[in-house]
């Protein structure tokens, strides 16, 4: 079994890959650290819109233009300073092997974790799973993206007969280090399943 | 000795580039790829064309950066004087950049660029393409502003010596401060005709945008004239722009469907073709800093006749050239003696001399001195730089400097927020390349 760690200001990558008879599990984990900040200015933010509102419920007798301006504000100061981090982020590229008689095609998850926002309210957290053929994979790309303000790269899959890039990770940009072992990872299990194709 | 000298990490900036085809662009590319092959790091950085946005790769893997930004007049970025200054930053730290190489006088994002480059202590080279005058509200205007990035910057360079005047004049730097590396010509592209055309009849190819800085409205009085005097001679005029409306109406009001051929916008891919299909080249500019049209024109085996202006008279050797006040009078005269000419020009032979007066490959070499010398003038801190900016003048200084102050301040608090750790460096293509074939 080998594993893989990888720690970053912002991200931890943790890889689980293990081999045995009928299996290969390959499962990339990227963990994302909570900013004390943000949490802290989403508070903020929360709080500014608490005041507003009972402000507004104090007045209630003197309502005028401005009070409703002062609502308006507070939500969409709210809005904006809202964090609802992402906790984790798996690529699953594990392959089942079938028997030999018939074959059966691996299937690459990639699943997303939310923390609960409100731990004493709930207990669950979002995830947004979403599933790709590996035959459907034509090829994984690094590829440099440019926004007015700065660069990152990002992992994407060239996927057949589709003219949109499927990124593998939708909202996170963590760094180059974390997302070379993916990616060759995912070259990798592209290139068993090009040869298991061509085995038919 | 040629395995010692120092390679250099540079970014090359302008608003001008491909998919634009013109003297800047074809400049920065065929530089690029020279100085790719001396074995330099290039990346280049120009705007978004249309859907053209992000990480490119051309030929033999020179990056070009198209930043987001669109441009608002004519092929310019809107300037923002700071709102660059986060993507530029991230691109020097990424890619190591040690020297940025700024194009043209008339680019903001050159400008923009040099600027902040030299905020984060980079070495900077400014290469002015262009004449401009004095006189007029944009030439004043563009004055200062090149005033501003050339107070502080390390060498420049300017195409030819009469560009280098102008340039000193304009910008108020010292003289030594300013190299001349003349532009040139790609002659594997620009080829004579593998057979000589016959001379019974004398064909004159003009090929140039149809604007009045390019002496359109001497091509209105010349033509008529030369069509007049001399039965067996046509022309062809390739390009376009405002002023072609005056040159059809000049080829109604005389006549001379049959003797006049108007192509259009010719495309860079088919200029060869159209200059092989003459004996002599007629360049009417009013201005020209240095002018490659001539230098393509020669290099394909035609006379050239000029207007003797700008930096055109060192351009060409004089048996190769027939120079001309811009005149019609005397353009007409200038016509006459190139025709006089033409039984002794001989295409190969001059494609010849071309070849060996002229390689992108020298321009290269010469570049990379004047990257040396950049890289060996001394660092200094922004207190020593900003009484550079006060001398260009009583209030301008202040807010020359006031900018620089400003900007260096949202480059320390860009350093407080994003440290340059945390930016990632890219690794290089080449040998990335290599690393999968190892593989």
């Amino acid at each position: 079994m080998k594993n893989g760690r990888d720690s970053h200001d912002t991200y931890k990558y943790v890889r689980t890959d293990t081999s045995t008879l009928d299996k290969v599990i390959d499962v990339h984990d990227v963990y994302v650290k909570r900013s004390k900040l943000r949490v802290l200015f989403s508070y903020i933010g929360r709080l500014i819109l608490l005041a507003n509102m009972s402000l507004l419920l104090i007045e209630k007798d003197k309502l005028s233009i401005v009070s409703f301006w002062r609502l308006f504000l507070g939500v969409v100061s709210a809005k904006l300073l809202q964090y609802k981090p992402i906790k984790k982020v798996m690529v699953d590229g594990s392959v089942t092997f079938p028997p030999i008689n018939y074959i059966r095609s691996g299937v690459a998850a990639i699943h997303i974790e939310r923390p609960p926002l409100f731990q004493s309210l709930t207990d669950c957290g979002r995830i947004d799973r979403k599933f790709i053929q590996m035959g459907k994979i034509l090829k994984p790309v690094l590829n440099e993206c440019v926004t007015p303000v700065t660069c990152y790269w990002s992992l994407v899959l060239v996927l057949r007969d589709d003219d949109q890039l499927a990124l593998v990770f939708q909202k996170l940009q963590p760094p180059i280090k974390i997302l070379v072992p993916v990616w060759k990872a995912l070259c990798k299990s592209t290139n068993l399943e090009d040869h298991s194709h061509s085995l038919k | 000795m040629e395995e010692s000298r120092r390679k250099h990490r540079i970014l090359m900036v302008s608003d001008f580039f491909y998919p634009n085809f013109g003297g800047v662009e074809s400049h920065i590319y065929y530089l690029s790829q020279c100085l790719l092959k001396r074995g330099h790091k290039v990346v280049i950085m120009s705007h978004a064309y249309g859907n053209r946005t992000g990480v490119r790769y051309i030929t033999n893997n020179l990056k070009v950066y198209y930043i987001p930004w669109r441009p608002f007049l004519m092929q310019n970025t809107l300037p923002t004087f700071y709102l660059t200054l986060p993507i530029i930053r991230t691109i020097l730290i990424r890619e190591k950049i040690s020297i940025v190489h700024g194009h043209q006088a008339f680019s903001t994002l050159c400008h923009e660029s040099l600027m902040h480059a030299r905020t984060m202590g980079c070495k900077v080279v400014f290469t002015d393409h262009s004449l401009y005058g004095f006189a007029d509200p944009g030439s004043i205007h563009m004055n200062k502003i090149l005033q501003f990035t050339l107070a502080d910057i390390d060498h420049a360079i300017c195409v030819s010596h009469t560009s280098k005047e102008n340039t000193v004049l304009r910008s108020g730097i010292k003289p030594e401060t300013v190299f001349v590396v003349p532009n040139a010509v790609d002659t594997a592209m620009f080829t004579p005709a593998p057979t000589q055309l016959a001379r019974d009849e004398v064909v004159i190819v003009v090929i140039s945008r149809l604007v009045y800085r390019k002496g359109a409205d001497l091509l209105v009085e010349v033509i008529p004239e030369v069509c007049r005097l001399f039965p067996h001679v046509r022309f062809i005029i390739g390009g376009d722009g405002p002023k072609r409306v005056r040159l059809e109406e000049m080829r109604e009001k005389f006549s001379l469907q049959d003797r006049v051929e108007m192509l259009g916008a010719v495309p860079h891919s088919q200029v060869r073709s159209v200059l092989i299909s003459g004996h002599i080249f007629l360049n009417s500019s009013l201005t020209e800093a240095f002018c490659i049209a001539i230098l393509e024109a020669a290099s394909c085996g035609l006379l050239t006749v000029s207007t003797r202006v700008g930096g055109v008279p060192e351009v060409l050797p004089e048996d190769m050239i027939v120079l001309a006040e811009p005149a019609p009078q005397d353009m007409l005269r200038a016509i006459e003696q190139a025709i006089d000419m033409l039984p002794n020009i001989d295409p190969q032979i001059m494609h010849s001399r071309m070849k060996s007066y002229y390689s992108w490959h020298d321009v290269a070499k010469r570049t990379e001195i004047v990257y040396d010398c950049v890289m060996d003038s001394s660092n200094k801190s922004i207190l020593e730089r900003l009484p550079r900016y006060l001398i260009c003048g009583a209030w301008a200084g202040k807010i020359f400097c006031l900018v620089m102050i400003v900007n260096f301040i949202l480059w320390r608090l860009l350093e407080f927020f994003q440290p340059a750790e945390s930016i990632e460096e890219v690794p290089d293509m080449a040998s990335m390349c290599n690393h999968e074939d190892d593989n």
